[in-house]
């Protein structure tokens, strides 16, 4: 992607083809982001829609301070995301599924083929930061800088939350092997 | 090794596994004090990632860009509407006329309340921008805007309450113009020029049309006031005295962030009352009034 500050602000000033270049770099990652942080790759599509539509029609108002235009899109998702939850008032973690917190003698899932759906169930195990933090750099490949800028946190309190994620998602993720 | 020390290794570990492509092995090799410990991490990081790189489905992906682009050219027609630049002469004098000579009056006083579903409420945006002209200080323009932004979003509350999004997103356009003006009034960017006042032979600026009808726009479009339409530097920051200087800042301070509280409060009160079908239209509203409280007030600090 070109300069992503002359693009969006062109895309500032009503460049079709400047918010499409942006639209075509972001989508992707932000479908994930969001499908993450709900659980849900259907429902996430609808809110991603949303995501873009809703910065199309603000995005006059981001303004360049030495903040990454990732950081206001990202906002944007995760403002909708807690919209969306709120609205749903996230139901908890059904009692029969089969995967338990630690275990003895446990086989990480994560050494057979994972898929998607045990990556969303194991992630409602993890606190909101965690989750933020593993969608983010995860998912949508964001440095460890920007997603400091999107939570509004310290770099080094965005790498305790990462490395304290990965051990939950790790524990989340391992079944007791006679299962 | 502390947490933070395992922190940065596991962080830059990540970084070359998941972002460079390199291998595990190269990974732990370049730690090998840590790799019992990281060996795990590094696996469930990687499968986690592999297996939760969804794609949209393709028939979404088609629909959410078709769509997205209506919407695009939508915004950009609606924009040009918006920035003609046009605005009849005449409805300015007119509006300082209303704003100086019937001051008091009661076509003032009942357009200073009314809403953008009333004919009054034309002479209530003329007014304010001549109020805005005519207010001398940066400190006091900015004050004012202050004021201005609290009305747009009652007004946006009023307008969501009736369902009607076309009127909730003009008016968080004029929200957003109101802040980003009161952020340039506080950076001392500040001297407005009211548009056909200024730049226009006063003969011609004084006259206006054989009969008066209001354009749906009758009034100085927000867009004019834009710091782009802003003129020569004002330091009016409460005179020369920096004492002063520093109480005018710190009291506009606590009114915006009592402002950026309540307005939030109003906003998101609405966006629970409000037909659904206004919903994304207020809290985009919603967004441009904590990003410009926000940025107001990181320009004070």
């Amino acid at each position: 992607m070109q300069d992503e500050e002359s693009l969006v602000r062109r895309a500032q000033k009503q460049d079709h083809e400047a918010f499409a270049q942006i639209y075509e770099e972001y989508f992707d990652k932000i479908y994930r982001y969001i499908t993450l942080k709900i659980g849900d790759a259907v429902e996430a599509e609808d809110l991603t829609q949303q995501v873009f539509l809703n910065s199309l029609r603000s995005i006059s108002s981001f303004r360049w301070k030495g903040r990454p235009f990732s950081a206001w899109l990202y906002r944007i998702a995760h403002n909708q995301v807690v919209d969306y939850l709120r609205k749903k008032k996230k139901v908890a973690v059904p009692l029969e599924e089969k995967l338990v917190s630690g275990g003895d003698n446990p086989q990480l899932a994560a050494e057979r083929k994972l898929d998607v759906e045990q990556v969303l169930v194991a992630a409602r195990h993890l606190t909101d930061a965690q989750r933020e933090v593993i969608s983010l750099r995860f998912t949508s490949e964001l440095s460890i800088a920007q997603v400091a800028e999107v939570m509004g946190k310290s770099q080094g309190a965005v790498k305790a939350l990462q490395h304290s994620g990965i051990v939950a998602l790790r524990r989340a993720l391992t079944v007791k092997q006679n299962e | 090794m502390n947490n933070k020390e395992f922190d940065n290794i596991l962080n830059d570990c990540l970084e070359r596994l998941l972002i460079k492509g390199e291998s595990l092995q190269q990974c732990l090799q370049s730690y090998p004090e840590q790799a019992a410990e990281l060996k795990p991490l590094l696996e469930t990081a990687l499968a986690a990632k592999e297996a939760s790189a969804v794609q949209p489905r393709p028939d979404f992906r088609a629909r959410a860009r078709y769509e997205f682009n209506s919407a695009l050219k939508e915004t950009a027609a609606g924009k040009s509407r918006l920035s003609w630049g046009w605005f009849p002469r005449w409805a300015t004098v007119a509006a300082i006329i209303l704003a100086v000579v019937l001051a008091g009056g009661g076509t003032v006083v009942a357009a200073d309340s009314s809403m953008p579903d009333s004919p009054l409420y034309s002479v209530k945006l003329a007014t304010e921008q001549v109020r805005l002209t005519l207010t001398p200080s940066q400190i006091a323009k900015a004050r004012l805007c202050a004021q201005l932004a609290d009305r747009r979003v009652a007004e946006i509350a009023y307008m969501a309450d009736k369902g009607d999004v076309e009127q909730v997103e003009i008016l968080t356009r004029r929200l957003d113009d109101k802040l980003e003006l009161m952020v340039a009034f506080i950076e001392g960017r500040g001297g407005i020029h009211l548009p056909g006042m200024a730049m226009a032979p006063p003969e011609e600026a004084a006259t206006p049309p054989a009969t008066y009808e209001a354009p749906p726009e009758t009034t100085i479009p927000d867009e004019a006031l834009t710091p782009e339409a802003i003129t020569a530097p004002d330091k009016t920051w409460g005179g020369g005295d920096d004492a002063a200087r520093n109480g005018n800042r710190h009291e506009l301070k606590s009114t915006l962030l009592s402002d950026a509280t309540s307005n939030r409060a109003v906003l998101r009160q609405a966006l629970d009352e409000v037909p659904e079908s206004t919903r994304d239209a207020l809290r985009r509203a919603l967004s441009v009034s904590e990003e410009g409280y926000e940025e107001a007030l990181d320009a004070l600090e």
